[in-house]
């Protein structure tokens, strides 16, 4: 078989690259810029080392707050998921209980349903139980999920019967054999769902921003539209504060990226 | 519903047991807490200081400072009201006022507590004969210029005494398209623009009485043509551009020498070093007609279900007075302290701009914000309609005319 | 082991799951069905207004605007999709070097908050400022106010939806290419074959159940948009009148004026889009998808 070059892809791969990449660098950029800097024409390729915006941002909204608020919701949310959603899909995948399958689609229905449907009723029990402006008002939703139960149910699936059994043998209950045997062999189902999880709880706007009004208790997503809102378009202010919120993210997605990878490859081969 | 009920009832409960604690608790020790909120950060460090001296003259009241940003403040507080727990005083615009008092989440307020209060502004809170907040800001637009662009086109910096006329002439000298340099900013504003220039040139928005919309008037189309016209001749920027950049952020980009914009952007522009020595300010120019300068003040709201309705009303009464006053000027934030006399500190904390000129000059001719039950309804229509003409899609005459076709439509269904 | 006792296990470990599914998923959606036949008052408490709010939105210009709006939105996001292909294409060129660097080039805008990546290229599309329009120079075309106009906003938003997910959809169709049996590309090659027609007659085919499963989760995610709408546009801007989406409607109906019957009505009328979407993409599946 004969080699193909490689250097064509290299070109385009490169040029796609720039583009993905170039936003971000202009991001960098401009906020470190004076906002008359920011407005020249043609534009100022070069920063103004104007690092007072960072102060500038953190003094305007509780930044500090909303980024340990963020990083204490999307913690919660993520362990949350990961436990809940591996309990159902050990019991779906590994026991045998009545109702089973109808159950499982009952769990696969929610999966068709946008999520906007959800939100004025979830609004109002929050009202109902005083929860509006607290972090478990954005937890709590967060912690359950159908895609995850049966994500991880494939995983428990694709495990030889037999573990279990001689478990059994031994006299485990279900939830030891959950624990000490099938759990550990499902690890990379875990990290890439956590990953998943991590990467929509840090990211969600739309909750958010209904049900916690009051900036001390608003997530970096919600916190960036309110700094636009006081800020219009002062924009090295706006850029300072969407770096410091995007970074994080980022950076735990360089050094983890092949779980990520793997748990979108999964939603695209099972789905 | 089944599940709400329930849910209410243990939330009305709470709250009634709840209240028969502190209420006890008043009795017993004379201790009161009440919340109160505001939208705008930039009047935290006043608040908080208008807040202390309320405290020390009140050592049994504690008053607890919540800042909600403008973009959820309104829905939060509609929310809050809902559930019977609106904080006990809370920052009211003109616009939304009638609606809370009809619906019965505000109280009135001690008239004679507003007295020496501007008219123009403390009419707006009137609902039904009755006041429901004591205002304690006034905003008043102006005339912001760039002195850098005027003395390179040499141009006079404008005065009180500035016409339509001399606007206009200063704008197209101040105009020049080889630097992509407009003599004037024409964005879309009621308050501060107009809404300002109908009534300057002898029209108005809305008839005295609320019943009829003033946009069908002659003279009403002269004061909006008055800026569709400068987009036209294109000394001003084009419709579009105010919507994808932020006017205030234009202004300090230093390419327009021009900017109908609020006094109280002074705080802003002096916390940029690069524009704070370049720009001034002045009253709004005259219209053909008369002078008018549309003021919108902010008030204080007492909850008509607070559980300290005297130290709720106590504290919104002291933001009113003279010494709170005051503190509020001096503190040098973006709000301008509402009773005559105590503005000092506030030009201080921007001494170079002209700002005690701008109000000597701006008060005496105030007139107020035009507001009916349904205002935001017909301003609406106002926007969409206007906006057409804006951006030149339409005539501004039979925009106009149409905004008042279906205004009347929405005031005779009040 | 008992099955009895295996079924009470059963129960019990997806109790947790159950009752939080029911809780904020299934009752809300009743809830929001109930809803959507009330009106809300302004301080609270509901009446019921029968079909009233459907009515009322079959009437609504700003519903129409908005479902046109949210259509052209998808329609653009879906053609955006074979730039995915090409991407992935590309990094599966046999011996292709940096292949790691590229796919994590390609996936920082996905995992960058939308909240975030709506600002950067708000400044980016600016009319006057904005590095697009400096760029649009250089080739002789004065660039339009991309977010500032009404004509333009929703196709400077559906690009910044593209280039956000092709690095998601790009890692879809790389493990749909990677699971295609190499003896196809094999036997092509003896016959003859290009790679243009190796691409056309073996790749594509084979790859279209995944193309498939790409083009209903773009779609159902691109009739949901709100993020970038909410940060790219200014809520006062009359743009909004060519950008504003149905979610944007609905949290603006909902959340801003608090009509919450009315916002409960829009739901279910998006998720009746959505659904009559999904199901004609099934049922068109069977003319172009091939399963091996």
């Amino acid at each position: 078989m004969s080699k193909p070059r490689t250097w064509p892809a290299h070109v385009f791969l490169a040029a796609g690259a720039l583009v993905m990449l170039a936003p971000f660098a202009w991001q960098l950029i401009v906020a470190l810029q004076t906002l008359t800097d920011s407005l020249r024409v043609p534009p100022k390729f070069t920063p103004s080392w104007q690092w007072s915006n960072f102060v500038d941002v953190f003094r305007s909204v509780p930044l500090a707050r909303q980024f340990v608020n963020t990083a204490v919701v999307t913690a919660a949310v993520t362990a949350g998921q990961l436990l809940l959603c591996s309990l159902a899909a050990f019991a779906f995948a590994r026991l045998r209980f009545p109702l089973r399958g109808i159950l499982f689609m009952a769990f696969l229905a929610v999966l068709m349903v946008p999520g906007e449907l959800f939100l004025i009723p979830r609004y109002e029990i929050m009202q109902g139980l005083g929860w509006l402006n607290t972090l478990q008002a954005l937890i709590a939703p967060g912690v359950f999920g159908a895609f995850g139960t049966f994500m991880l149910r494939q995983f428990f699936l694709s495990l030889p019967k037999e573990l279990d059994e001689a478990a059994a043998i031994d006299g485990a209950n279900p939830l030891q054999i959950y624990w000490h045997i099938l759990l550990p062999l499902v690890r990379p189902g875990l990290l890439a769902l956590g990953m998943l999880t991590v990467m929509w709880s840090w990211s969600s706007l739309l909750w958010p921003l209904v049900v916690n009004t009051d900036p001390e208790m608003m997530t970096l997503s919600a916190g960036l539209a309110s700094l636009r809102g006081q800020f219009l378009t002062n924009y090295p202010i706006l850029f300072a504060g969407s770096v410091v919120a995007s970074l994080p993210v980022i950076v735990l997605f360089v050094v983890m990226q092949r779980q990520l990878i793997a748990g979108i490859a999964f939603t695209g081969s099972k789905g | 519903m089944r599940f709400r009920l329930p849910l209410a009832l243990l939330a009305g409960s709470a709250v009634l047991i709840a209240g028969c604690g502190s209420s006890g608790e008043t009795a017993a020790s004379g201790k009161a807490t009440i919340s109160y909120a505001i939208w705008d950060k930039n009047d935290q460090a006043s608040a908080e200081k208008i807040i202390a001296a309320f405290q020390q003259a009140n050592p049994n009241v504690t008053v607890k400072l919540e800042i909600t940003p403008w973009d959820q403040y309104w829905t939060k507080l509609q929310t809050a009201a809902s559930g019977g727990s609106a904080p006990d005083v809370f920052w009211m615009n003109s616009l939304n006022v009638r609606m809370y008092a009809k619906g019965g989440i505000i109280a009135p307020v001690d008239e004679s507590k507003a007295q020496g209060l501007p008219a123009a502004v403390v009419d707006g809170y009137r609902y039904d004969g009755k006041l429901y907040g004591l205002p304690h800001t006034v905003s008043i637009p102006a005339l912001w210029y760039d002195k850098k662009l005027f003395d390179a086109a040499g141009v006079a910096y404008p005065t009180a005494d500035w016409t339509w006329d001399d606007v206009k002439a200063a704008a197209k000298k101040l105009t020049d398209p080889s630097k992509e340099q407009f003599g004037i900013l024409a964005h879309m504003w009621d308050q501060g623009a107009f809404y300002p220039t109908m009534i300057q040139a002898g029209g108005n928005v809305l008839s005295a009485d609320g019943k009829k919309s003033g946009f069908d008037d002659p003279a009403s189309i002269q004061g909006l043509e008055f800026w569709t016209s400068m987009i036209e001749e294109k000394v001003a920027p084009i419709a579009e551009v105010y919507a994808d950049t932020d006017v205030i952020t234009l202004f300090q980009s230093g390419k327009y020498g021009m900017f109908y914009g609020g006094a109280w952007l002074a705080a802003t522009f002096w916390a940029n070093p690069e524009v704070r020595d370049r720009i001034d300010v002045a009253p709004l120019p005259k219209g053909p007609a008369k002078e008018a300068v549309i003021l919108l003040g902010l008030a204080n709201a007492v909850s008509a279900k607070s559980e300290h309705p005297k130290e709720s009303a106590a504290f919104a009464e002291f933001v009113a007075s003279e010494p709170a006053q005051k503190i509020l000027a001096d503190a040098g934030g973006g709000a301008l302290s509402l009773r005559d006399g105590t503005q000092e500190g506030w030009y201080k904390a921007f001494p170079s701009f002209h700002l005690k000129e701008t109000y000597d000059a701006s008060m005496p001719h105030g007139v107020p914000y035009p507001v009916s039950l349904n205002t935001a309804q017909w301003q609406d229509v106002q926007n969409k309609l206007l906006a057409e003409a804006w951006a030149g899609k339409r005539p501004v005459a039979e925009a106009a005319k149409e905004i008042a076709t279906q205004m009347n439509e929405i005031l005779a269904k009040e | 082991m008992h099955t009895r006792r295996e079924w009470a296990w059963g129960y019990l470990l997806i109790a947790p799951m159950a009752l939080g599914l029911a809780v904020f998923y299934l009752w809300p959606i009743v809830q929001t069905l109930f809803l959507s036949f009330t009106e809300s008052g302004v301080f609270g408490g509901y009446t019921w207004v029968g079909t009233a709010n459907f009515t009322d939105l079959s009437v609504d210009e700003e519903m129409y605007g908005a479902l046109g709006n949210t259509l052209l939105y998808a329609v653009l996001v879906l053609a955006g999709v074979p730039l995915s292909i090409v991407v992935a294409a590309l990094l599966n060129v046999p011996g292709l070097r940096g292949l790691s660097l590229y796919r994590t080039l390609y996936f920082l805008p996905v995992v960058t908050m939308p909240a975030a990546v709506g600002l950067t290229w708000s400044y980016l599309f600016n009319g006057d400022f904005g590095v697009i329009n400096h760029l649009l120079g250089y080739l002789g075309i004065d660039g339009p106010y991309w977010l500032g106009d009404p004509d333009f906003a929703i196709y400077a938003i559906a690009v910044v939806g593209i280039w956000s997910s092709i690095g998601y959809n790009a890692v879809l169709f790389l493990a749909g290419l990677q699971g295609i049996p190499r003896h196809y590309y094999e036997a092509a090659e003896i016959d003859g074959a290009g790679r243009l027609r190796q691409f056309l007659r073996i790749t594509l085919p084979l790859l279209t159940p995944t193309t498939f499963f790409v083009l209903v989760i773009t779609m159902i995610n691109a009739l949901q948009v709100f993020d970038l709408v909410y940060l790219m546009v200014d809520p006062k801007s009359p743009s909004l009148e060519g950008s504003r989406t149905i979610v944007y409607l609905f949290y603006e109906k909902g959340f801003v004026q608090n009509q919450r019957g009315l916002a409960a009505a829009i739901a279910v009328v998006l998720l009746g889009i959505i659904l009559a979407l999904t199901a004609i993409q099934f049922r068109l599946q069977k003319k172009w998808v091939h399963y091996e």
